[in-house]
């Protein structure tokens, strides 16, 4: 008996709701079957009457028909609910939004961060050095003999007879191969200086990652390898890239690696003086005399290493033609970042 | 070093061989060319003009206008040239051609009024020399319309090579060509000596003694008598200016040539000028002065290896010759210099002279000390063509220990640990072979070398891979396309400064890089700074000693550009030292800081806000945020204005025990006043250093609170000097301990209150953490503290 008034109820309700279109039309269904005095709460209220055995489906019925009654009122109120509490018109909504300060990287850190994690994916760890570093650990111990020509590569901040400000990053690799035995596999991030006139294309100091791995079958074809895999990680996955001897007091053999200039497309334009290709690192296996400076036994192991300029990587990537624009810290600048 | 492509075909066949295919063989060889220069391209765009006839210009007293001949039709070219004539051969560009010394296209013009439909072109236009003295007058032989190429022969192709340090051997065209014919498997031709020489020999008209012997270990000399110095061949003056040389005189030009030829720098002396007829050569015993050929006076130090006659020094050996004995319009007999010697003598004495000559950089990156004889042959023979004269017989060698070539054992199981890859037996022996490295040994597994005198850098076994390497192509080295990663831990010691970075960037503050070089000036009112022995400039002569200073021109050149407004930091390091003479480590302090800086307005106005300005509390604010950030807030003190000398008008300090371990405020109005900025700054440094170390590793969860909060508010009425800290600390001792924060949310002085009275408001929180409070217990506590307040600091409640 009770089984058939909840159904007439709900028959009632579905009837009632689809003509419900309005937030008024809604209330009074609200009145109607939801409230204290509505025809759900009646029919809880012979709920009582029911005999004992039939209790337990009827109640089974009765909640289930408040739950579908509810679910489908609460739906049609999200939607006609409160359209005349709030008119659309009483708010200017074009009006501008308060301002948030945001914070930001600065560009060079953002790149670093970016080769950072491409390193350490590849089971690279991060080491740091001074910035004042001595002649030993920048110069001799990389196997730059005292008044040779190739410390001519780099111009030189003196602060001493002893001590300069370190030209590249790589003494960091002498630092760390002192402490650890191999294998050691990290890459060494931070701020070198350049005796060079400033200019657009030149500045006193700039970023570097310098990078190494010694083990004991380390091999200039997992060089390649490793860098190529950096690269495309970098710069895309449809790169051309190739390796040209070079020279580095530190690394024997030694290379450069150009990638196709993405400006031109390997056609030649101004950025790639012609060429097509574009510097991006050096690199090369471990020369035997730095290993003799860290007693490393260049026998068993060997290692490459490898080194790249954030700046320069950085001007390329988002088409910045002044290296200064990097230290003016020009808030216009910052703000684009 | 500029190479000529044509020079370079003297010595290697190129025939067959693309110009492009060239520059990039040598440079995936090692030897980088940066630029190169087609001039049949460059110059094909010209052509050879006929001057018609050339009138004044109407309105221009220098300036010609005239008529010139393309071939095809009569052009209109204003000119202003002093030496253009009528009848005169000249190169022409017409408009539409590139000139590539001015970097312009030639366009249809008014010149004063009168259209110009070209240009005449000087040497110096053209990039074929530096004159700029007037057109370039052709050869009347020349048909005007033929392409100035054609007609001036301008078909080379000029390369720009780099070369690296450690290959002195290819600082000249014979060098070049060895490695070109490696590359190509060509043969190298050297040229043949064909001597004419006369009876008398070499040693009766000088003599050669070498005191010197470490930095002057072979000294060979050819002689030629009864010459005529006078003006080069044209083959030779081309050969020069082909690669920038400038031709001087006959017997100059030829060892200048020959120095591009070979590699082996010569110097020629007037013999009749050498004093005994006598060449010593030695190093100096006490300082002294020398004119060089170039008629400098030059300061020599002690210890200089010096070209000295039977009295006196005649040059600075392997850098310049001197003014005493140089090769002179009236020379007739000269003696030729070729030496090799000790690159590291060399090399001081170019670097003290700051004096760096073609010569000098061949001898101090290490000539051939093989090749002097060669070279010196060489010499003569080309000055006897160009200059007359007989070359007396034989030569002066002077060589006491000779120069061993090395003998290296290369494995090739040492090829494949390096490289990662086989390198063919037959393809390591041809390579050698191509270089000049003679095998002298074949075990099978490993060759044993003979390495030529003109590659010093050639030592050791790996030096030998790397020129398999490079002969036989990096290219050809595979890819590894998989790598092991140890499952060791890691470490990144830039963490912690990432997670500073990090946590700045949060606050909504912007990353600044500044230039650590700056003034002793302001080097000096921060710290104890280090000097650059070479600075640039007296800006950038001192390290910074503290982040602020050197950021302060970043502020200023910022408002200079209208952006006031900045929230900013710097993460960066600052050097001190301990003794003006820096020996070891121990006299450096480098640390790494973090700078906050905030100046201008914190919220603009707006519909919907007031404008505000930074202010010490924002500042205060911001680094007690950043310190509980790092759960450090508990472990550190602040104290204000702690000491005298300070760039800041107030301040406050962060410390630990009784470290300072941060510190910054409102900057000073004369620190601003040093940059004109005319706003507040406020700035604070911290030492990351210093937090690394005290800053705890592990934080830990805790459980919010179960218990419900009560809040009181009270206001006193107190004396002006008590401060904010006074009071709430006493509030916090003398409650009950349920009193857990004590904020103040209201200060105001007024003329009601009295002068010396302020008003301060406080809001109490108390709970508990393992139950409910009543409602009693809290107002027992919160009437007792006002009894206290009112006693301890004769302070009146406020509102009640």
């Amino acid at each position: 008996m009770l089984f058939e008034e909840i159904d007439r109820v709900k028959q009632d309700f579905d009837q009632d709701i689809k003509e419900a279109d309005s937030d008024k039309k809604l209330e009074l269904i609200r009145i109607k079957y939801l409230s204290r005095k509505g025809l759900v709460t009646q029919l809880f209220g012979q709920l009582k009457s029911v005999p004992k055995a039939d209790k337990p489906s009827v109640g089974k019925k009765l909640n289930s028909l408040r739950q579908e009654i509810t679910a489908a009122f609460n739906n049609l109120k999200l939607k006609y609910g409160g359209d005349d509490k709030v008119s659309s018109a009483a708010i200017d909504l074009t009006l501008p939004g308060s301002k948030y300060k945001t914070g930001s990287k600065h560009l060079l850190i953002q790149t670093l961060d970016e080769i950072k994690n491409i390193f350490k994916g590849m089971g690279f760890s991060v080491y740091e050095g001074p910035e004042l570093e001595s002649d030993f650990y920048n110069f001799e111990a990389l196997n730059f003999p005292p008044d040779h020509p190739a410390r001519d590569m780099q111009d030189t901040f003196f602060v001493s007879d002893d001590f300069v400000l370190r030209t590249h990053t790589t003494p960091v690799q002498i630092r760390i191969m002192e402490k650890l035995k191999p294998p050691v596999r990290g890459i060494m991030p931070g701020r070198v200086y350049r005796n060079e006139a400033i200019s657009a294309r030149s500045f006193c100091m700039f970023h570097q990652v310098d990078g190494i791995y010694v083990d004991t079958d380390v091999t200039f074809a997992e060089l390649k390898g490793t860098l190529v895999s950096f690269a495309k990680q970098f710069y895309g996955t449809d790169l051309k890239y190739r390796f040209r001897p070079s020279y580095f007091p530190f690394t024997e053999p030694s290379a450069e690696m150009d990638i196709t200039c993405y400006i031109c497309k390997g056609k030649g334009c101004r950025v790639c003086k012609k060429t097509g290709w574009l510097e991006i690192l050096g690199c090369g296996m471990v020369d035997p005399n730095v290993f003799k400076h860290v007693d490393y036994d260049s026998e068993k192991y060997t290692g490459y290493a490898f080194g790249m300029g954030i700046e320069r990587i950085a001007m390329l990537k988002y088409g910045i033609d002044d290296i200064r624009m990097f230290f003016e810290n020009d808030h216009r600048f910052l703000k684009q970042f | 070093m500029n190479i000529s492509l044509h020079w370079l075909k003297d010595y290697v066949n190129l025939d067959g061989i693309s110009t492009e295919d060239i520059v990039d063989k040598l440079t995936m060889a090692g030897l980088e060319v940066e630029d190169y220069t087609d001039q049949n391209k460059k110059y094909s765009t010209l052509v050879v003009g006929k001057v018609k006839n050339v009138n004044k210009h109407p309105n221009a007293d220098r300036l010609t206008v005239c008529s010139v001949f393309d071939g095809k039709e009569d052009l209109q070219i204003v000119c202003g040239a002093p030496n253009v004539k009528a009848g005169q051969i000249v190169a022409l560009a017409s408009v539409g051609v590139f000139i590539p010394k001015a970097n312009f296209k030639i366009e249809k013009a008014k010149i004063r009024g009168v259209e110009s439909f070209g240009m005449i072109c000087a040497e110096d236009e053209l990039e074929l020399s530096d004159d700029h003295s007037g057109i370039m007058v052709l050869n009347d032989d020349l048909v005007p319309g033929t392409l100035l190429n054609e007609a001036l022969q301008l078909n080379d192709v000029l390369l720009d090579i780099a070369i690296t340090p450690n290959r002195p051997d290819a600082l000249s065209h014979i060098g070049v060509a060895r490695d070109a014919a490696a590359i190509f498997n060509r043969d190298l031709k050297l040229p043949k000596i064909d001597l004419n020489e006369s009876q008398k020999e070499a040693k009766d008209y000088a003599s050669i003694e070498i005191e010197d012997k470490i930095n002057c270990p072979r000294y060979t000399a050819k002689v030629v008598t009864n010459l005529t110095i006078k003006e080069s061949p044209e083959w030779l003056k081309n050969k020069l200016k082909s690669i920038g040389l400038r031709p001087i005189n006959n017997v100059v030009d030829v060892t200048n040539f020959v120095a591009m030829e070979l590699g082996q720098p010569l110097h020629a002396f007037d013999l009749d000028l050498l004093a005994k007829k006598k060449i010593i050569i030695k190093s100096t015993e006490t300082k002294k002065k020398f004119t060089t050929l170039d008629s400098k006076e030059r300061e020599l130090d002690k210890h200089t290896l010096m070209i000295c006659d039977g009295e006196k020094e005649v040059a600075i050996a392997g850098v310049m010759g001197g003014e005493n004995s140089e090769v002179a319009e009236s020379t007739k007999n000269i003696l030729i210099e070729s030496a090799y010697f000790n690159p590291k003598s060399i090399r001081k004495t170019s670097r003290k002279l700051q004096l760096v000559t073609d010569s000098s950089y061949r001898f101090e990156r290490g000539t051939d000390p093989s090749n002097t004889l060669y070279a010196s042959q060489r010499a003569a023979q080309l000055i006897s063509e160009v200059a007359g004269g007989e070359v007396a017989k034989d030569h002066i060698d002077i060589y006491p220990s000779r120069i061993k070539n090395k003998e290296i054992i290369i494995r090739f199981q040492r090829i494949k640990k390096i490289l990662g890859f086989d390198v063919p037996k037959t393809e390591v022996v041809k390579i050698f072979n191509r270089l000049g490295i003679n095998i002298i040994k074949d075990l099978s597994d490993s060759l044993e070398v003979v390495v030529p005198t003109y590659r010093p850098d050639i030592e050791r076994e790996v030096d030998l891979i790397e020129e398999v390497a490079r002969i036989y192509g990096y290219n050809k080295i595979p890819a590894v396309s998989k790598i092991g990663i140890t499952m060791e831990k890691r470490d990144d010691e830039s963490l912690f400064t990432d997670e500073v970075r990090n946590c700045a960037v949060m606050m909504g503050l912007k990353e600044i890089l500044n230039n650590p070089l700056i003034s002793e000036f302001l080097a000096k009112i921060t710290g104890k700074p280090i000097k650059i022995s070479n600075p640039q400039s007296r800006d950038m002569a001192y390290l910074r000693t503290s982040l602020t200073i050197a950021a302060l021109q970043t502020v200023a050149n910022n408002i200079n550009k209208g952006e006031k407004d900045l929230s900013l930091f710097e993460i960066g390091n600052v050097f001190n030292t301990t003794n003006e003479n820096l020996k070891s480590f121990g006299d450096i302090s480098e640390k790494r800081k973090l700078l906050l800086l905030l100046t201008g307005k914190k919220d603009e106005r707006s519909w919907n806000t007031d404008e505000k300005s930074y202010d010490f509390y924002d500042l205060k604010g911001l680094v007690n945020s950043f310190f509980s950030k790092f759960s450090l807030d508990n472990l550190l003190n602040d104290t204000y204005n702690s000491s005298e000398k300070s760039i800041y008008e107030y301040y406050f300090s962060k410390n630990f025990n009784d470290d300072v371990v941060a510190v910054g405020g409102k900057v000073s109005k004369n620190a601003l006043d040093l940059f004109d900025i005319e706003q507040d700054v406020y700035s604070f440094e911290i030492d990351l250093d210093k937090i690394f170390e005290i800053k705890t590793e592990k934080r830990k969860y805790t459980e919010p609170l179960k218990y419900p909060k009560i809040n009181r508010d009270f206001a006193f009425i107190f004396n002006k000097s008590v401060t904010y800290e006074v009071v709430t600390n006493f509030i916090l001792e003398q409650s009950s301990g349920i009193l857990k924060e004590v904020e103040i949310f209201d200060i105001f002085e007024s003329k009601d209150l009295g002068e010396d009275s302020k008003s301060m408001a406080f809001s109490l929180e108390y709970f508990d953490y393992n139950k409910t409070l009543t409602d009693e217990e809290v107002e027992n506590d919160f009437k007792n503290l006002i009894k206290k307040i009112t006693e301890k600091f004769n302070a009146i409640l406020r509102g009640n």
